[in-house]
C-alpha cells in the first residue's frame, strides 16, 4: 500500500499541495493503512473504490480540504465542453448558411405565393399560412428550407447559451489555498 | 456494482458526515478509528465511499477540531472531534434525518412484496 501513499504523494505535488500539508495527509493515510493491514481489513474497505485510483482520492481529499480547487469530475469535466463547442459550433453554421440562403441569389423557398403582378422573389419569405385565398401560388412538395432552418438555427444557439451559462453556474468556485 | 450495494452507497453518502460527527461525539478518533466505529456498527464503507475526503471538508467548514496527538503505542495521528459548530449540525442533521426516516418509512412499511430467494 506505500506504491498507493505514495502515487496520491506524486499527485499532491503536481496539483501544487504544500509539502507540508502533504506529508501531514500521507502521514495520516500510511498509518491508518498500515493498521488497516496489521487487523486483515482490506484498503478497499477502508478506501472504498478510491483504492483503485489514488490520483482522483488524493485530488478529492485535498479539494475538499480547501488546499485546492475541488476537482470536478475530470473526464465529465472535459467531454462537457466539447460537446457543448460542437453543437454551438453546428448551430452557428446553419443560421449563416440560412442567412447566406436568404440573403443571397435567387429565392429557394419552393412554396411561395404571389399575386400575379408580384416578382417571384418578393413573395420568397411568405409563409404558407398567410396565403390570400385568391392568390397564386407556386407550390412545390418541398418545405421553405431556408426559414425552417434559420429558424432551428436560432432556437439551437439559444439553447447552447442556456447550457453554456449553466455549465458556468455549475463550475466549482476556486478556493484560496492554505 | 450490485443494485442493492449502489443505493446503499447512495443512502449513506447523504448521512455520512452525520456518522461521522456522532462517532467522534463518542470521544476523539483518528481515521481509521473512525471506520472501525462505524464497521462495528454495521456501516461499511462501500463503493466510492472513502471518509478522508469528507473529513477534508468537515475540517475546511469549521465543524470539527483536530490535534495531532500520538496513538496506542503507534505514530502520532491526527484526532478529530466534533467542534460547536459541528455539534449544531450533528443536532440538526440528525433531527432531519428523523424526519426524513420516518416519512419514507410511512411510504415504505406498508410494502409486503418479498424477493424470492
Amino acid at each position: 500500500m506505500s506504491d498507493f501513499v505514495e502515487q496520491c504523494r506524486r499527485e499532491w505535488r503536481r496539483l501544487g499541495v504544500p509539502d507540508r500539508l502533504a506529508e501531514e495527509m500521507a502521514a495520516d493515510l500510511a498509518s491508518d493503512l498500515k493498521e488497516a493491514e496489521a487487523e486483515g481489513v482490506s484498503a478497499e474497505e477502508l478506501l472504498g473504490s478510491s483504492v483503485f485510483d489514488p490520483s482522483s482520492f488524493a485530488a478529492s481529499w485535498a479539494g475538499e480540504r480547501g488546499i485546492i480547487p475541488v476537482p470536478p469530475n475530470r473526464r465529465k469535466a472535459r467531454r462537457r465542453p466539447l460537446v457543448l463547442a460542437a453543437f454551438t459550433g453546428l448551430a452557428a453554421i446553419t443560421l449563416i448558411i440560412a442567412a447566406l440562403l436568404l440573403l443571397t441569389g435567387e429565392p429557394k423557398v419552393s412554396l411561395v405565393a404571389s399575386r400575379a403582378a408580384r416578382p417571384h422573389f418578393q413573395a420568397a419569405p411568405v409563409p404558407p399560412t398567410v396565403i390570400p385565398p385568391n392568390g397564386q401560388v407556386h407550390a412545390s412538395a418541398a418545405a421553405p428550407v431556408e426559414w425552417i432552418l434559420l429558424f432551428l438555427a436560432i432556437v439551437a444557439l439559444g439553447f447552447a447559451a442556456w447550457l453554456w451559462s449553466s455549465w458556468g453556474r455549475s463550475r466549482p468556485p476556486v478556493a484560496p489555498a492554505q | 456494482m450490485a443494485l442493492g450495494s449502489q443505493r446503499r452507497t447512495e443512502l449513506l453518502r447523504g448521512v455520512l458526515d452525520l456518522c461521522l460527527l456522532a462517532v467522534m461525539e463518542e470521544g476523539p478518533a483518528y481515521g481509521y478509528e473512525m471506520t472501525k466505529r462505524l464497521r462495528d456498527r454495521g456501516l461499511a464503507i462501500v463503493g466510492e465511499g472513502s471518509i478522508y475526503p469528507l473529513l477534508g471538508r468537515l475540517e475546511r467548514d469549521g465543524l470539527v477540531e483536530t490535534y495531532r496527538a500520538a496513538s496506542n503505542g503507534g505514530p502520532p495521528r491526527k484526532y478529530y472531534r466534533p467542534s460547536s459548530a459541528g455539534r449544531l449540525a450533528l443536532a440538526l442533521g440528525v433531527s432531519e434525518w428523523r424526519v426524513a426516516r420516518d416519512a419514507v418509512d410511512a411510504v415504505l412499511a406498508p410494502v409486503k412484496v418479498e424477493v424470492a430467494s
